[in-house]
Order: C-alpha cells, then structure tokens, then sequence
C-alpha cells in the first residue's frame, strides 16, 4: 500500500502572551497508508483538531517533518498550502461551515471555482456528487432551509467534489442527534469502502468504531495506535 | 492536450472565476440593500451632482455653438457685437446689422468669395390643420455653397427667389414628421406664421449635433424674411463669410473687419459693434470652456468621491469583519489569498460603480426636471439638458477607481486572515 501521510516529532506551540508558548503538540510520529480510516481520539483540549489542521494544511506546524504523498508540506507558503488543500483535501467540520446565501448547488461547487475549473463543468461535477447523496431535490434550497443531517451531508459533497486524497472530519457529528450521527457514520465508512482515505477526530467511542484503526491523544502526545477489532 | 487548449481552459477559468466573484459581490451588496445604498450615498450625490451640472452647461453651451459646427476652415461668421451691452436684449435693441452689410462686404473687399447672409426667427407651422414650430433662416443663395449643405431633393433658394421676395421654402426631413407631409412633398403649400409657403426643396439629413437636431428647420428667402418679421429681426443678419484663400484668412478678417467699420461709420478708437469668429478661434472658446467643465468636474469628483470613498471603506472592513468565517471556509476549500483580495475589491469596485450608475441616472433626471422648470419660469427656448459620452464614462470611471482605492486596505486584510482563526470566529 501507498503512504500518504508520514508525520515525524510534529511540534505546535502557541504563542501565550507574556507567558511564552503553550506546548499544543508536543512531538507527533504518525503514518497513514492510502484507504485507511483513522478515528483520532482524546480529551477535550488534548490536541486532535490542531493535529487534523496540521495534516490538513490549515496551518503549519513549529517544528518537525511532514509528507503528504511524499511531498514536504511543512516549508510550503500559504498559497501553495491553499493549493494542496484545493487539491488532495475534502474538510468536514463539526458546524458544517456551509455559506449562508450560496445556495446547496454553489456551496458543493465552491473548491471547483478556486480549481478554475468552467462553470458548466462545475456545476455538472457537483450535481454528480449531490445526486451521489441522491440530494437533488435540496440543490437550490439554502442551507437554512436544511435539517443538520442534511447540511452535514451538503459539506460532505463538497469535500467530495475535488476527488481529494483525504477527508477530515472534526467532529462531523457533534451537532448532530444519535441517529443522524449514525447515518452520516455509515456514509462516511461507505465512502471508506470506495477506496477514500478518511481522517476522523471525535470524543465520541460509538462514532470512533466505525474507523479501522484508532489513534489517542493526550496532552498533545500520542499515547495509543492501534487497528479497531470488529466483531 | 496542446498548450492552446490549455491556455483556452484557464481563460475560461479566470472568467468563470470574474462571472462568480461578481455574482457572489451583488449578492452580498443585495443581501443589505438599505446599508449598501446608505454606504454608496456619497458617490451617488457626487456624481449626481456632477452630471446635473454638466449637463445643462453643455446644453447652453451645444446651442451656442450649433451655428459654428458646419464652418469650414475658409468661413468666418459674423455678427453683432452683442457684449458691448450689459444684456442681450439691449445689444438687440441697439445694434443693427443688415443684408446690406453683407451686399457690401461682398462687393468691396476683394478677397470675399462668397457671402451668405441669414436672418432667425422662429414660427409657428401647419400643414392641413396639423400644427408645430420650428426655426426659421431667412437666407440667400450663397447659404447652401458656403455651408456645403446637400439637398434629399428639389433645389434651395435662387436669387430670383430673393429678388423677387418668393414665397418659397426649403424644409429640413424633421420637418415631414412633424406636420406629416407626403413623400412627395415637394409643391405643397405649407402655413408658415402669417405666409403661406411652397416647399421647393428638402435638405439632406444632417443629424443631431450636442443633442440637438439640426433638421428642425426651414429655410426662406431672406428678403421674404425681411417682409414677414419686420425690422427688428431684419437689423439682425448674421453673415457667414467665405474667403478665397483661407492662407491668408487674417488678413481678410482685417480687411472685411475694416468695410465693415467704413459701412457703418466708426470712428478711430471706436469699439467695433460686430464680432467676427473663425474656425480657429471658435476651437479656442470651445477649448477654454471644456477646460473649465473639466476643472469644475475635477474638483466636486475629488471631493465627493474622497467623502463617498471613506463611507466605503468604513462599510468593507466591517463587511470583511461580519464575513471572516465566509473567508475561513473559503481559504480552507482552497482559496488563495489573492482569490480573498480580489473578492472584497471586486466586492466594492462593484458597490461604488453601482453608485455611480445610480447617480447618473438621477443626475441625468434631474437635469432634465431643471430644464422644465426654467422653461416655464425664464425662457421657453431654454436649451435642453445634455449629458456628454464623456461625463458618463468619467463619471462611472471615477466611481470604480474610488470603489478600487477605498477598498483595498479592507480586501487586503481580509486576505491576511489566518484560515484556522477566521474559520473559528463567532
Ligand atoms: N490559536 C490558539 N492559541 C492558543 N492556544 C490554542 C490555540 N488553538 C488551540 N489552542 C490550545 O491548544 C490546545 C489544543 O487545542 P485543540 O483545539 O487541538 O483541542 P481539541 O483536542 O480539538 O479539543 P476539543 O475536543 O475541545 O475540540 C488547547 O488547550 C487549546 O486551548
Ligand atoms: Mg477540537
């Protein structure tokens, strides 16, 4: 199998006033193969969301090496980051972070603009994944006339629509009641099942069971790795 | 793939990406529409006032200056020194220039061609119970080769007309519609004032000149002229000059500015009380007055648009600050920071140029509402409001550039956000 990601002594400090840094990360090793579905687990404030915007070129890191399909991310500029994340990333986040009056069509097309990709061809790329979560009926409704099942399902299309190499997930299910968790669970191991690598940070035991292998966190260190043994 | 088809996908790319970027600048000027036109107010006023000014200054000034468009290099017009008197009225009343000054000129100064002289008046018309007005040129032969007019057909006036003080007349083509002649209209007896007229000839199309046209008009014998309207427009031909060898066209204006003053008995040091203008110096009037319009225009756009430009600023960088997770989710799905710039520029660019479309719009009516009303209160033959190609594009020009300027610092610190930070902003 290919690697994708290879992480070595990753470090985040953040700056804390007068007071110095504030340790976040505190040296993180860490491989994923390509296919694989890691559910990343810890405490509140342990550091999961600081490591999945790290491996997501959110943000770059204080010190330490990553590889994203064998290219070093952690030197690159700002826009080349953007470019990455246009390109080989699909974000799913806790709020869904969809744009309040860009219809469900134009946020699913949104990483498509930024990829010059022309608007009829755009728009017939989002269709194909909106139709995919057979949302059709929802393409020009606005995400306020959505339930949160829904408009976590809208922001998984448009992580989609870019082909990317890897999804992450920071707690797509945290707004979310026990039964919609569980459908958008079972979308996002479908889309496992399909051959996507998928990034899952969550606080969450019955939302983390659906990844194959289970990373925890503690005090910005990694303190377990190991697959998740189905029954 | 060939390297033309890939330059073609990215234009293509970049304008779907301009279509979009403007697309998502309306809806959010839409999105407030009471804070976006309360924001673009001060460029609206400006550029309001700007176009209303303009306007009916270059709409007195069009008029002033029609007789002088068809002038050719080897003509010069003449006509009473009418600024010797403190009001028009008065120099009417007092100065007194007549076809025969034109005989005069024509006879006695050698280096004269030709002489065309006319006189104005305007007139109510009919034709079979359908009535209007129009101006009236009382002229001779001479009008329509030293103004290089062409006719649709028929012939002008003859100087056996002007001997014989025939009641004859060449009309201009506005002047078929308006009283609804027949195609053939030539023979037909039209009421001109008291007269009634025979059409003996139609003038070829000359169009519209400073948004007025110059074919509503009919011309008549100018001693016939002389006969309907009496003295007092009789005391006002104006001539139009034509010289033999426009190389020494100075030389002439002295010469005929010497007859003339022989003709009506000036003394030395007398102020000559005819003025005469040639080509030349009419560009030179035309050129100081469109040097004030731009001065005028320069300094109410400086200053409107400086007041108007930091209203804009005020509302982008709170525009930017409302939006900042609207810039987080962008960045994180891929967009780089100038993508980020370009929006918010494009995003003011957009408010400021609407601005001025609105100001423009209203200027342009207001303009016009202005020239009612003096019509009705000063002077019913108050030229009307004209707004120049010019004004429009410098008007929208100069909006756009405050929408750039002013919203540059906002745009550009929308840019510099930090993805993670902006995404987490409440
Ligand atoms: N921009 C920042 N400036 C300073 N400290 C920060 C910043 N971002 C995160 N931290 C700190 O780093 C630590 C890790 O934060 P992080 O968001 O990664 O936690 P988390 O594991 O995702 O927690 P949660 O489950 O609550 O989301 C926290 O103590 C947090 O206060
Ligand atoms: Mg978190």
């Amino acid at each position: 199998m290919a690697t994708l990601i290879e992480v070595q002594n990753l470090k985040k400090d953040y700056p804390m006033g007068a007071a110095g840094v504030f340790n976040a990360l505190k040296g993180v090793d860490i491989k994923v193969e390509k296919g694989e579905f890691v559910a990343i687990m810890g405490a509140s404030g342990s550091g999961k969301s600081t490591l999945l915007h790290l491996l997501g070129c959110l943000d770059t890191p204080t010190s330490g090496s990553y590889l994203l399909e064998g290219t070093p991310v952690h030197t690159l500029s700002q826009d080349e980051l953007a470019e990455l994340r246009n390109s080989k990333i699909g974000f799913i986040f806790q709020s869904f972070y969809l744009l309040p009056r860009a219809n469900v069509l134009e946020n699913v097309e949104l990483p498509l603009i930024y990829d010059k990709i022309p608007p009829s061809e755009r728009k017939k790329r989002a269709m194909e994944v909106i139709s995919f979560l057979q949302l059709e009926t929802h393409a020009k409704h606005l995400p306020n006339q959505l339930s949160g099942g829904q408009r976590q399902q809208i922001a998984i299309a448009r992580a989609l629509v870019n082909n990317p190499s890897l999804i992450m997930a920071d707690e797509p299910t945290g707004n979310l009641d026990s039964v919609t968790s569980q459908r958008i669970m079972e979308l996002l191991k479908k889309l496992n099942d399909m051959g996507n690598t998928l990034i899952l940070v969550t606080h969450e035991a019955d939302i983390a069971v659906y990844a194959k292998r289970l990373v925890r966190i503690k005090d910005g260190i990694i303190i377990s790795d190991e697959p998740i043994k189905k029954d | 793939m060939s390297s033309a088809q890939i330059k073609k996908e990215e234009i293509f790319g970049l304008w779907g990406t301009f279509v979009e970027l403007v697309k998502v600048s309306l809806r959010a000027i839409m999105g407030s529409k009471m804070r976006s036109f309360l924001t673009v107010l001060g460029i609206i006023i400006g550029v309001l006032a700007v176009v209303t000014v303009l306007s009916i200054i270059q709409g007195v000034f069009a008029s002033f200056f029609k007789e002088f468009e068809t002038m050719g290099a080897d003509t010069m017009f003449i006509r009473p020194n009418y600024e010797m008197f403190k009001s028009h009225v008065e120099g009417i009343r007092r100065l007194k220039m007549t076809y025969d000054d034109a005989l005069y000129v024509k006879e006695n100064v050698p280096d004269v061609k030709d002489v065309a002289p006319f006189l104005m008046s305007s007139d109510q018309i009919s034709y079979r119970g359908k009535k209007d007005s129009t101006q009236i040129i009382g002229t001779t032969d001479s009008y329509i080769t030293v103004n290089n007019l062409g006719l649709d057909e028929g012939r002008f006036i003859s100087s056996v007309d002007v001997a014989t003080r025939r009641k004859v007349c060449v009309i201009g083509v506005d002047i078929i519609d308006k009283l609804a002649l027949p195609p053939q209209c030539i023979g037909e007896e039209i009421q001109i004032g008291r007269g009634t007229y025979t059409i003996i000839g139609v003038q070829e199309k000359k169009g519209g000149s400073f948004g007025q046209s110059q074919d509503d008009i009919i011309y008549i014998p100018l001693t016939t002229g002389v006969q309907q309207y009496g003295q007092t427009v009789a005391n006002q031909v104006f001539m139009v000059v034509q010289v033999k060898d426009v190389k020494k066209m100075d030389d002439s204006v002295d010469r005929i500015s010497t007859a003339l003053r022989r003709k009506h008995g000036l003394k030395f040091g007398q102020e000559d009380d005819f003025r005469i203008f040639t080509v030349e110096q009419v560009r030179k009037i035309i050129k100081q007055f469109t040097s004030i319009s731009t001065l005028v225009v320069t300094a109410i756009v400086s200053i409107t648009l400086i007041v108007g430009g930091i209203g804009i600023m005020n509302i982008m960088l709170v525009s930017v600050t409302e939006r900042t997770r609207e810039i987080g989710i962008r960045m994180a799905v891929g967009a780089k920071r100038r993508h980020i710039l370009y929006q918010f520029l494009l995003e003011s660019v957009t408010l400021s140029t609407l601005g001025g479309i609105i100001g423009l719009l209203s200027g342009w009516g207001l303009a016009h509402l202005i020239v009612f009303i003096l019509r009705k209160s000063v002077s019913e033959t108050f030229p009307p409001a004209y707004v120049p190609i010019w004004v429009v594009f410098l008007s929208l020009l100069f909006a756009a550039l405050t929408g750039a300027v002013f919203g540059v610092y906002p745009a550009y610190k929308a840019s510099r956000l930090d993805p993670i930070e902006a995404l987490r902003y409440e």
